[in-house]
């Protein structure tokens, strides 16, 4: 057959696939660029040119870049403290197989609820005078903190939160990984003498490598998105203690209506993420699987 | 180095019938041994039940005098090489030879003349700084195996299938290789394979088992030429051993109504039925003119197997399997043939009673 020739009929079948994706990826995202470059917003609203001042206005922008920042922090920070208590529970109940069942589902349980019901439930938690956090850390002599109302502390508040909600996503993704490995690797290294923290770090991180990074990556998407939580517990503040990007972008565009300039931040915020998570990708693989990919 | 000595080890998994019967063996220091038989007989078993993956159900197993039954595989002091080849991934080729020896403290000086040794004894030499996981699979094979003869408190060289996964071409160089090594280090090796070619160039004794059951221990001649049921003679020699219905009749023993051996020497009391005769396809050819005692067989077909022809023939209604050489041209259509007397092995109830007529 000659493949190399345009054929209308080629083109017929590429249609359906290509005009959907046009229509649901590529519309928005064009759409967003196109009204970046103008100066839509409450009062003038309406596509118009403005070419790029929102640009320019966006790199003296002080509160974006140092949301920017803190989302990194955050977003790194949770995603570790996930994969590490993840890890560690898998572990855990790895070889254990009479609870596992009613472990896996316990598990689940912060990752099944909305995250913005979950977020009303710790806020009611951290309550400073109301909330049981500080009533139960009273009991040994600790407190009482100010969770949500002290810069310093809100930020770790939302982070708890965080982690709270998504280490059962790495546990289930690490303990899938767990089980799939196979037996021989195991029956080699305690052949060859080697003891369980030899056998973790050689048999069975480097194993699990590729769901690591698999799992590491997902989350880091996830965790770079952060906003219902910042929104329920915190609104941001105190100030802008807890304000990430996304929170940002969403006060800017949806509180302030100044729709031209979010999307400014926006595709910016996309461009930084993009670049970021390659870099990041890519670290994370020479971290784990070394040179061989 | 060790004598390993079992004694009634059995093992059933759960209440299933056993997957390995209840028997005594000891497997002398320094031999080294094929466990061979189909898949689910039952070698694998007691491999495991060797190298300390599986307790047996039953039994005592001895290294020397020392009891091991319960103990763990890390205190067995076996080796043990895997069908898949086992390699620490993020390691080079040297780390993966010396982690052993780290694991037992060795000084630095020590573990580096020693695993240079075994290295050089492997041909690895070129490859120790190399990622080991950009070897091939033999070179991967042949680190597993290092990883067993880099210590000096090996008791026994175990292997599963080792070959299972290596090209058909490296095969023959690797097996070469592990059997020079392993009679180097004089280890007591135990070699599990379903491959009657490779159980019978590797080990100095073969354990031919069948469902669950030793069924005959010998060297690689003793199990071509008396095979002590028939199941080993199908199982043993490529193709396998001819084996007919056979009756005693005026003539002696005889073969759909024509007689193989006239006036041979049959041991005494043997049973009207239940007989049959076995012989090797080597040992059957076409009869020479002056020869004596020949049968009439009717060529069924001819398969070319390269260096030798195959020529199945039907004497009466039995079937029967010769091997030719290929300068022998293949007869036709009809043809006379001989059977080696002094080959010819009587089995009743499938039980070996007498080799040579």
């Amino acid at each position: 057959m000659n493949g190399s020739g345009f054929r209308a009929y080629k083109l017929a079948f590429l249609l359906p696939g290509l005009l959907i994706l046009l229509a649901i990826i590529l519309f928005p995202l064009i759409f967003t660029i196109r009204v970046s470059f103008s100066s839509w917003d409450a009062i003038t609203p309406g596509l118009n040119n403005a070419g790029g001042i929102n640009y320019a206005k966006l790199f003296g922008d002080v509160r974006y870049w140092q949301s920017l920042g803190r989302l990194s922090l955050m977003a790194v920070g949770t995603v570790l403290l996930q994969y590490l208590l993840g890890l560690g529970l898998a572990l855990l109940v790895w070889r254990e197989v009479k609870l596992r069942r009613f472990f896996r589902v316990l598990f689940l349980v912060p990752m099944m609820t909305t995250p913005v019901v979950m977020s009303v439930v710790w806020r009611t938690i951290f309550h400073e005078s109301l909330g049981p956090a500080n009533d139960l850390l009273g009991m040994v002599g600790l407190g009482p903190f100010q969770w949500l109302t002290s810069a310093s502390t809100a930020i770790v508040s939302v982070m708890i939160v965080e982690v709270w909600q998504w280490t059962p996503f790495m546990f289930l993704l690490l303990l899938a990984g767990l089980l799939s490995l196979p037996r021989e690797p195991y029956l080699a290294a305690a052949i060859d003498g080697a003891g369980p923290i030899r056998t973790f770090f050689n048999v069975t991180l480097p194993l699990l490598a590729p769901v690591s990074i698999g799992a590491l990556i997902i989350r880091l998407i996830e965790a770079s998105k952060i906003m219902e939580t910042v929104y329920v517990l915190t609104s941001g503040g105190p100030g802008t203690a807890t304000e990430t990007t996304g929170y940002y972008i969403y006060i800017r565009g949806l509180r302030d209506f100044e729709i031209g300039y979010a999307s400014a931040l926006s595709i910016t915020y996309l461009v930084i993420m993009i670049v970021a998570l390659t870099i990041i990708a890519k670290l994370l693989v020479k971290v784990f699987i070394g040179e061989r990919t | 180095m060790a004598r390993i000595t079992l004694e009634r080890v059995g093992h059933r998994y759960g209440h299933a019938p056993y997957a390995l019967e209840p028997f005594d063996m000891v497997l002398e220091d320094g031999r080294s041994y094929a466990l061979l038989g189909p898949s689910g007989c039952g070698k694998t078993t007691m491999l495991n039940i060797i190298s300390g993956v599986v307790r047996p159900s039953e039994g005592r197993i001895l290294l020397d005098d020392r009891d091991v039954t319960v103990v763990p595989i890390s205190g067995r002091n076996v080796a043990q090489v895997f069908q898949f080849p086992v390699i620490y991934q993020s390691k080079s080729v040297y780390e993966n030879l010396a982690f052993p020896l780290r694991c037992r403290r060795w000084p630095i000086a020590r573990i580096k003349a020693r695993v240079a040794e075994i290295a050089d004894l492997l041909d690895l030499s070129g490859r120790l700084g190399k990622p080991a996981w950009q070897l091939t699979v033999d070179e991967k094979q042949l680190i597993s195996l290092g990883r067993g003869l880099v210590r000096d408190d090996v008791a026994a060289l175990l292997m599963d299938e080792p070959l299972t996964v290596i090209d058909p071409q490296m095969k023959f160089q690797l097996r070469r290789k592990l059997k020079a090594v392993s009679q180097k280090a004089r280890h007591t090796v135990i070699y599990v394979t379903h491959d009657q070619n490779e159980a019978m160039t590797f080990a100095d004794e073969i354990l031919v088992m069948s469902a669950g059951k030793v069924v005959q221990r010998g060297t690689p001649q003793e199990l071509f030429e008396r095979p002590r049921t028939t199941y080993v003679g199908y199982f043993i020699g490529s193709p396998s051993m001819n084996v007919f219905d056979a009756e005693i009749g005026a003539g002696g023993v005889m073969i759909g109504g024509t007689p193989i051996a006239p006036g041979g020497a049959l041991p005494s009391g043997l049973p009207t039925s239940g007989l049959r005769v076995g012989i090797r396809p080597e040992y059957a050819s076409l009869a020479q003119p002056e020869d004596s005692d020949t049968l009439a067989a009717t060529v069924v077909g001819v398969q070319d197997h390269g260096s030798v022809r195959i020529v199945e023939v039907a004497i009466g209604t039995a079937r029967a399997r010769l091997k030719l050489g290929r300068d022998i041209a293949p007869p036709s259509a009809q043809a006379r043939i001989r059977l080696r007397r002094d080959k010819l092995c009587l089995f009743v109830d499938d039980h070996l009673i007498a080799a040579g007529i």
